[in-house]
């Protein structure tokens, strides 16, 4: 069945080719998009239903009943962060339905850190042909991202 | 070898790697000579990708990389 994945936060969508980050840009560990997201608090959401399988303060995965996993990874470099920033709304282990709240975060602190915000969302180890990324521009937390087949 | 294992070895042996840190898709590590860091090796291991910068290496390995860097930091105490 075909999986709709919906996008963590608001914010524009860039698309993996616009992440200063090789890894997410060439689409290594997956396909999917990036969304450049609105500047101040917000909180990032599951962007499918399922069991949050890793919970990073910067960075999560979902993984849905049919074992696919979404990464949501919240800025560039914010590893470095060691969690600063960033407060966790759920537990590894989790089940959450699509639109839950993950991570409470604030994207204009991040980059006036001097790192990009951007937030990438991969469709984990999933062949590029099987995502469809929405047309629009923009996106509202929730609002349908890509559809993974 | 496992995972864990074949990774030291690309990287030049436990007495190249001065540092190995998690991130959410990558191991980012820290190697004394990074010429002898062998990208054929760690992709046969299991990476994605490998990028270089100075003695810096990252290998991008998934979302597994917290418990593969842990299973490194056994390996590196063991020595």
């Amino acid at each position: 069945m075909t999986a709709r994945i919906v996008s963590p936060v608001a914010g524009k969508v860039v698309g993996l080719p616009g992440v200063p980050d090789p890894v997410f840009a060439e689409g290594m560990v997956g396909p999917g998009t990036a969304v450049d997201p609105d500047r101040g608090p917000g909180v990032a959401v599951a962007p499918i239903s399922g069991v949050v399988q890793k919970l990073h303060p910067h960075a999560y995965v979902i993984v849905d009943a049919e074992g696919r996993g979404v990464l949501v990874h919240l800025g560039i470099d914010t590893v470095k962060l060691d969690g600063e920033g960033f407060q966790l709304l759920t537990e590894e282990g989790a089940h959450v339905a699509a639109g839950a709240e993950i991570v409470r975060w604030d994207a204009g602190a991040i980059e006036q850190g001097g790192r990009s915000p951007v937030v990438p969302v991969i469709a984990l180890d999933a062949p590029a042909d099987r995502v469809t990324v929405t047309g629009a521009d923009y996106v509202h937390t929730a609002d349908p991202l890509f559809t993974w087949e | 070898m496992d995972k864990a294992e074949a990774i030291v070895a690309a990287l030049g042996g436990a007495e190249n790697i001065i540092e190995v840190e998690p991130c959410a898709t990558r191991l980012r590590t820290e190697v004394k000579d990074a010429t002898v860091v062998d990208e054929p090796a760690l992709k046969a291991a299991g990476a994605y990708g490998v990028l270089k910068m100075g003695t810096n290496v990252q290998v991008v390995v998934g979302t597994d990389a917290d418990t593969i860097a842990s299973d490194i930091e056994d390996l590196l105490e063991e020595e």
